[in-house]
């Protein structure tokens, strides 16, 4: 879609928000400064300034027509510049709604987020829901997809030229206290690669059918998951397989295990970083693990978890950790404590000059957060261990970051808080960053979110 | 091309229609929009108050949908599902904070007030990833792979 298409677009929408009788606005503005001394170049600063700004509109017209809208744009306030150019911005979601009273129906139409389907999909297009009878969901979408143009266009065209149309549906049955499960389809790109005036040997098309799964016989007990298939060739070739169990033991512990499954040839279908997202490789992943969850009173939470993955090309990875939570006078002092292991020293290869064990590491966690009237305040630490060796940490072997932040909520709908931030990376031996973030919201709405 | 796409969007609304014209659409009340109750701070525990019921168009018990540490990293069966059950309480902007496609910075820099949340890359994420990617690039596919970003690109030609 063109620049003019989007400002005119753009405007109808927030024009569209004074009919509404229930208008929220809310903002974060954050101005932050950051000195960096990096290994073999200047000490730099960097000072940009960035707005975010939603709208949720209501009742326009009808009690079930909405409009949504949120973005940001960000400046940077000096002439240096690590970014996309000095300024930048972007549309996140711009779309009406229309909520049916009856069978949870929906229609959306501008840009949102599809993910009823297999894939989480940013597209400018339409969208509806509905229930059926019988306990049958059906869901469809379509239109183009959101492409980020941030890379040079002429690097794009393949890209741009295959993802012309996006569309998906999802057909699901639901049974009160026994579970639900849907099929669904997704296709990104009616072009093929072959359709190009170069014909390419890398193919961005995606053909995705999906199974997902929910099963729920008791409220102690679920299992939940999904599997997705490559359709996008002659054959159907299973890209994942991704299940989670949760078993919860009265009111105070839940157990959860998870084994997931995914064959990067066909789960990395469609990429645009297929340097990045081998496809070439057939590397296959396995993974499997569980956490558990022990609230031993409403302040207190222990969590334990732990992870072990296998990449067929790569080796074996077994990961481990723990966290602890308090909360104090509801909520007036909130405290935690992690720590996690990952041991990587069954891994078969990375580097030729470097051993593989270098990739293992340990982090650790601290915070507190405090809040006494109108004040809120917090510190966070974080430090990353590593292994002698490590081919990617220039002779580093510790590198951390503690952040500090104060806060004061001046009214029930405005907060200033300031950040100060320290910390030791690869990159920059020394960084330094502070933050200035006002957050505001005026209008009726009761739901969370920032 | 034009002509097809709005071919099928066409497809897709009559199709929606149909069903609506041969009566096959539910005829329960919507959930509700709005949480009737305001909800206190942290994460809630949907199954403390609605203890035996289902959730209404969700059918599942509200069991499922209590925020312990597993649903918030594992949220998306429920998002994809029953998603008007979290739009009950949760705007829409509460999912940008990390699923926001295109963003100016990460979710953990924006939301460094709050360390309670579980916003991903804490700490110097920039070194981590050149390990995470190698012990699992998928983690990283679910919300990079599609992004098209020259900052990936910088390093990942």
């Amino acid at each position: 879609m063109k620049r003019h298409t989007y400002v005119a677009l753009l405007a109808t929408l927030m024009s569209a928000s004074a009919w509404g009788q229930e208008v929220s606005l809310y903002g974060t503005t954050m101005a932050q400064m950051w000195k960096q001394d990096a290994a073999g170049t200047e000490k730099a600063t960097y000072t940009p300034a960035t707005q975010y700004l939603g709208i949720d509109a209501t009742k326009l017209g009808s009690d079930n027509l909405s409009l949504h809208l949120f973005g940001w744009g960000r400046t940077d306030l000096s002439d240096q510049s690590n970014f996309d150019g000095k300024t930048a911005g972007y549309l996140n979601y711009g779309y009406l709604q229309y909520r049916f009273d009856q069978a949870n129906a929906e229609i959306k139409a501008g840009r949102f987020t599809a993910n009823q389907s297999t894939g989480f999909e940013q597209i400018d297009g339409v969208s509806a829901r509905t229930d059926l009878v019988n306990g049958f969901t059906v869901s469809a979408f379509g239109g183009k997809p959101v492409l980020y143009k941030v890379v040079d266009p002429r690097n794009q065209h393949d890209y741009d030229f295959q993802h012309d149309f996006i569309f998906g549906a999802r057909l699901g049955w639901r049974m009160a206290q026994v579970g639900e499960i849907g099929l669904s389809y997704l296709q990104d790109g009616t072009k093929a690669a072959q359709d190009l005036t170069f014909p390419s040997s890398t193919d961005y098309t995606r053909k995705r059918l999906g199974l997902d799964l929910v099963v729920t016989p008791a409220k102690a007990f679920s299992l939940q998951g999904r599997s997705v298939y490559d359709v996008s060739n002659q054959r159907t070739n299973a890209a994942e397989q991704d299940y989670t169990a949760t078993v919860k033991l009265g009111d105070q512990v839940t157990m959860s295990g998870n084994y997931a499954e995914r064959n990067f040839r066909f789960y990395f279908a469609g990429t645009n970083l297929p340097s990045l997202f081998r496809q070439d490789d057939g590397d296959l992943f396995k993974g499997f693990g569980g956490n558990l969850t022990w609230n031993t009173t409403a302040s207190f939470q222990v969590v334990a978890d732990y992870r072990h993955t296998h990449r067929e090309t790569f080796g074996d990875v077994n990961r481990a950790g723990g966290e602890m939570r308090w909360n104090f006078n509801e909520r007036a002092v909130l405290l935690g404590v992690s720590g996690h292991w990952a041991n990587a020293v069954d891994t078969k290869f990375v580097d030729p000059a470097a051993p593989s064990r270098s990739l293992s590491h340990k982090e650790a966690r601290a915070w507190v957060m405090l809040n006494k009237g109108k004040f809120t305040a917090s510190l966070d630490g974080i430090l990353q261990r590593y292994e002698s060796g490590n081919p990617y940490l220039a002779g580093l072997r510790n590198v951390f970051e503690t952040v500090a932040s104060v806060g004061y909520q001046a009214t029930t709908n405005v907060k200033v808080s300031g950040d100060v931030s320290f910390g030791s990376t690869p990159v920059a031996k020394h960084e330094t960053r502070a933050l200035l973030r006002a957050e505001y919201r005026f209008g009726f709405a009761k739901k969370g979110g920032k | 091309m034009v002509r097809k796409s709005v071919l099928q969007i066409l497809g897709v609304v009559l199709g929606l229609g149909m069903l609506m014209a041969c009566g096959l659409v539910s005829p329960e009340a919507s959930f509700a929009a709005t949480h009737p109750e305001g909800l206190g701070a942290g994460k809630p525990v949907c199954s403390e108050c609605h203890s035996t019921d289902v959730a209404k168009g969700a059918l599942k018990p509200y069991a499922t949908f209590d925020h312990t540490p597993t649903f918030v990293k594992d949220h998306k069966f429920q998002a994809n599902q029953d998603r008007n059950t979290c739009a009950a309480c949760h705007a829409p902007s509460f999912c940008v904070d990390c699923h926001g496609g295109k963003v100016p910075m990460k979710p953990a820099t924006r939301l460094s007030d709050s360390p309670d949340r579980m916003a991903p890359h804490r700490g110097d994420f920039l070194t981590l990833h050149k390990i995470e990617g190698k012990l699992d690039p998928s983690s990283c596919y679910s919300c990079h792979g599609r992004a098209n970003n020259d900052k990936c690109r910088a390093c990942h030609r």
